[in-house]
């Protein structure tokens, strides 16, 4: 049985309810469903679960866009409701019909709502016992093969022959009464993937500015700007000491700096004191400096943006485009969003959006803006960008805080370490990023512990040691073959010990597809239970992101012993200055975790730690 | 066909040009000059109209987290009932309306413009729109599910209360702790402490970090002392209500108090 429908506005309100049904829903499965579905662009679902203590229901909804309307039906989940779907889009009908924007109760509605619900429910029972009467006997494929295949047809059949399907179960007459709607109900029914969902964006009637710039200049200047600091501090150091530098760092051709991040020293022994004089001067991490926006460029390139629409505007059929611009359109239809949905999706896969998340964000778009009307003034196109923007912006806001500090200051009030475990593939940098948090964490007078529990690869407790001898701060090893889950519970412990307010975790580099080592980092994370999963992925990814994130979280969940698992919590997105305007792998990684980016990692130095600029990503996206 | 077309229009517009010259140049100068001075005198009288009301402007924003009941506030002022209830909101719910409880009031009253902006973080956005022309601000409060929420919801208060358009305006803020029906509800003084007590550690994490995002373009209170809201620029008051009974004199005073009737 249905447990409740609800019809409420976009802004909150609820308009009806159905008081018959009228059992109390436990738990909130609406506010849910809203807060984690549909907020979150995730709308290619045609169906919502919600668990709670004692309950679980499954959640389908449907969108009125043009009225700003939201029709959810709740229903438990072991019963398959066939109905649901058919009902929510006769609701959606009728009452839309009736629906005014100053009206506030509609208690006339609850006598039409029976009426459907009947029809619906009359509606599922035949189709059951046609497939189970058409399954053994066979004496009627021509139905079945109409109902089950075809939904168009069935419903155009039943407009001429109703007679004939009346006779089979009785409800001929209401099939009748409403022959039109039958096929669309028809088709609804069955064509469960079209998923009639989708979160609207108040669209900002601003078209130009999304063709704004981002400087590819930007990122080689904050690279360049550190270097320049550090190149001075480290002539110093060599001044003082020009022996001890044997081994000359490689110079990149466009950030000419001496990276510090080499420190393969032939006396390690005896070089520790000039290498920690190093390491507390090397200026100010980039995470402290405000982004610091060329104004004049920027602008610039929005002039050049404007041209570009100018242009484009008289390219096309002069007349005809500016009165259709001035009358602005009828309803938008789908027809007319596709070809501005391609090309954007296009653009945002030049930008290294993995396709999958391309594809599913045009169709978000597309669902929120079909059956809006254009306004005047503008395009189909720029519609179209607008409202990819709002989504766009809306999915790369971080949904909860991510300043770190303050969290390690509530757990330093609370009296122990705070945990961050660093995970993710091969070769993405984690101990790098490890060693630059670190760094950063220094500078806001936080004690930092290393705990290196990578006892997988060689090397990578002595690659760990001396970023911690280079930042002067206590590691805690146990060598390799060690179970890295007693080995970061030890540091944990040993933290806690010596007052440490930071514990970082570093962990073996894995193929999210490894079940083994996948298991054991999960019972890390379960034995030690951080406060924060970071999971370290490279800008250099594209369809890969999304396989890489949804695995680990799938496995974290899957293998963890625990009923309620940790999954990510950040990201830290590593190799940001190598990919200049495909910078797509951020909102992939984002999109499919729904965990927000804490730290970019955008160079060779310890200094080389940015926050991710929500609006230059959306710029450069849809450059 | 179309050069055609345009030629026809262009010869019609020639005409209609030369029609309109002869027509002004028959009216004596004086009288022309005197029309155009008219114009202008009205286009500027409606401009500095325009300007003015800008600045007494009678928009109060009501903000606060998701699921402190800045909805349900929203149509108590509005129709004076909650309606059916609400769930979370999607979009800003906007209106220009006379309170409910002064609709029976007799004599000219101004109308509010009441704009209630989700809380959810995704939607938080929106609010930037809406500060640039708020008279007053209200920043909900759960006083019932207050503590698990108090850092989320200090965090969102200092973000308001660090905005350059509501420090440069001095827009008053009201701290209103609702739900205050309840049993289990906190007093508004414990909320008023906690909430200061979370902001004066927010400063210390706040400053330290500045990000390309989070811009915070002005600092809290006084450096070397524990933070309290009154040492804020713009004035903030705190009261209580309970939007679930319809208990709000308190928020219709302090509307009234910023849109004058």
């Amino acid at each position: 049985m249905l447990e409740q429908l609800l019809i409420f506005t976009r802004g909150g309100l609820i308009l009806w309810t159905c008081k018959e049904l009228g059992n109390a829903l436990r738990g909130s499965p609406i506010d849910t469903l809203i807060r984690s579905c549909l907020l979150e662009e995730r709308s290619g679902a045609a169906s919502y679960n919600y668990d709670a203590p004692g309950a679980s229901y499954t959640l389908k909804w449907t969108f009125h866009n043009e009225l700003g309307l939201v029709f959810v039906a709740v229903y438990q989940r072991i019963l398959h409701l066939l109905y649901v779907d058919e009902l929510l889009s006769m609701v959606k009908q009728e009452f839309s019909e009736i629906y005014d924007p100053k009206r506030t109760s509609y208690d006339d509605f609850d006598d039409i709502f029976q009426q459907l619900k009947k029809e619906a429910e009359a509606r599922a029972e035949e189709m059951k016992k046609s497939k189970q009467v058409g399954k053994p006997v066979n004496n009627n494929p021509a139905r079945k093969q109409g109902n089950v295949q075809n939904g168009n047809m069935d419903g155009g059949n039943k407009k001429k022959s109703g007679g004939e399907s009346g006779n089979d179960s009785g409800d001929g007459d209401k099939f009748k009464g409403r022959p039109l709607e039958n096929g669309n109900l028809n088709n609804n029914h069955i064509g469960k993937g079209e998923a009639p969902t989708v979160v609207k964006n108040n669209g900002k009637e601003n078209g130009v500015s999304n063709t704004g710039a981002f400087d590819v200049n930007k990122l080689q200047k904050l690279r360049s700007k550190p270097g320049k600091k550090t190149e001075t501090v480290v002539n110093k150091v060599s001044k003082t000491e020009p022996k001890k530098i044997t081994k000359k760092n490689r110079v990149w051709d466009d950030s000419p700096k001496e990276a510090k991040l080499d420190f393969t020293d032939p006396v390690s022994e005896n070089g520790e004191q000039h290498i920690s004089v190093v390491a507390t001067d090397q200026g100010e991490s980039m995470m402290d400096k405000e982004e610091i926006v060329s104004s004049d460029s920027e602008s610039e390139e929005e002039d050049a943006a404007k041209d570009n629409k100018v242009d484009a505007k008289k390219k096309g059929g002069w007349f005809s485009s500016m009165f259709q611009s001035i009358a602005g359109k009828a309803n938008l239809e789908k027809s007319d969003l596709e070809p501005a949905l391609k090309a954007l999706k296009d653009r945002l896969m030049t930008k290294n959006v993995a396709e999958e998340i391309a594809e599913k964000l045009c169709e978000s778009v597309a669902a929120s803006l079909e059956g809006k009307k254009l306004a005047s003034f503008t395009r189909v196109s720029s519609t179209v960008q607008a409202a990819m923007e709002d989504a766009l912006i809306r999915i790369l806001t971080p949904r909860r805080s991510i300043d770190i500090l303050r969290d390690v200051h509530a757990a330093k009030e609370q009296g122990k370490p705070y945990v961050v475990v660093f995970v993710g593939v091969n070769g993405v940098g984690k101990s790098t990023n490890l060693a630059k948090v670190a760094y950063w964490l220094l500078q806001h007078n936080v004690s930092v512990m290393m705990a290196a529990c990578d006892t997988f690869r060689s090397g990578a407790v002595e690659q760990l040691r001396t970023h911690a001898r280079r930042l002067q701060i206590p590691i805690f090893e146990k060598g390799y073959e060690k179970d890295p889950a007693i080995v970061a519970k030890e540091a944990i412990q040993e933290a806690s010990r010596n007052g440490s307010d930071v514990v970082l975790v570093d962990t073996a580099g894995r193929m999210q597809d490894n079940e083994p080592l996948m298991r054991a980092l999960s019972k890390l994370i379960y034995v030690n239970s951080p406060d924060l999963v970071l999971f370290v992925g490279e800008a250099l990814v594209g369809n890969d992101a999304v396989d890489q994130l949804s695995k680990f979280n799938q496995k974290l969940g899957d293998l963890s012993p625990s009923p309620n698992p940790r999954l990510i919590d950040g990201i830290l997105l590593t190799k940001f200055d190598t990919i200049d305007d495909k910078v797509g792998a951020a909102l992939s990684m984002v999109y499919i975790s729904g965990a927000p980016v804490m730290f970019v990692g955008c160079g060779q130095s310890y200094t080389d730690l940015k926050k991710l600029n929500v609006k230059s990503i959306v710029k450069t996206l849809l450059k | 066909m179309d050069e055609l077309k345009m030629e026809k229009l262009k010869i019609q517009l020639q005409q209609l040009h030369y029609e309109a010259r002869e027509f002004v140049e028959k009216i004596p100068p004086m009288q022309l000059y005197g029309a155009i001075g008219v114009v202008i005198l009205t286009v500027l009288f409606f401009l500095i109209v325009r300007l003015f009301k800008r600045r007494s402007s009678n928009t109060v924003v009501l903000t606060g987290l998701s699921g402190s009941g800045k909805t349900v506030l929203f149509y108590q002022l509005r129709d004076g009932s909650s309606h059916q209830g609400t769930v979370t909101s999607m979009e800003p719910n906007e209106g220009t309306f006379v309170l409910h409880s002064e609709t029976t009031k007799k004599g000219k009253v101004k109308p509010v413009h009441i704009v209630d902006v989700p809380g959810h973080s995704r939607l938080r956005p929106k609010l930037d729109e809406f500060l640039p022309q708020a008279a007053g601000i209200v920043f909900v409060v759960d006083a019932v599910e207050f503590l698990p929420n108090v850092r989320a919801a200090s965090e969102y208060l200092y973000d308001i209360l660090t905005k350059a358009t509501v420090v440069k305006r001095k827009v008053p803020l009201l701290l209103l702790c609702n739900k205050v029906d309840k049993v289990t509800a906190h007093t508004k003084d414990f909320i008023r402490k906690l909430l200061e007590k979370e902001i004066d550690k927010l400063r210390t994490s706040r400053t330290a970090l500045s990000s390309a995002d989070i811009s915070n373009e002005y600092s809290l209170g006084v450096p070397g002392e524990a933070f309290a809201f009154h040492q804020c620029l713009n004035k903030i008051s705190i009261a209580e209500t309970s939007g679930s009974t319809g208990d709000i004199p308190q928020l219709e005073q302090f509307i009234r108090q910023h849109v004058k009737a």
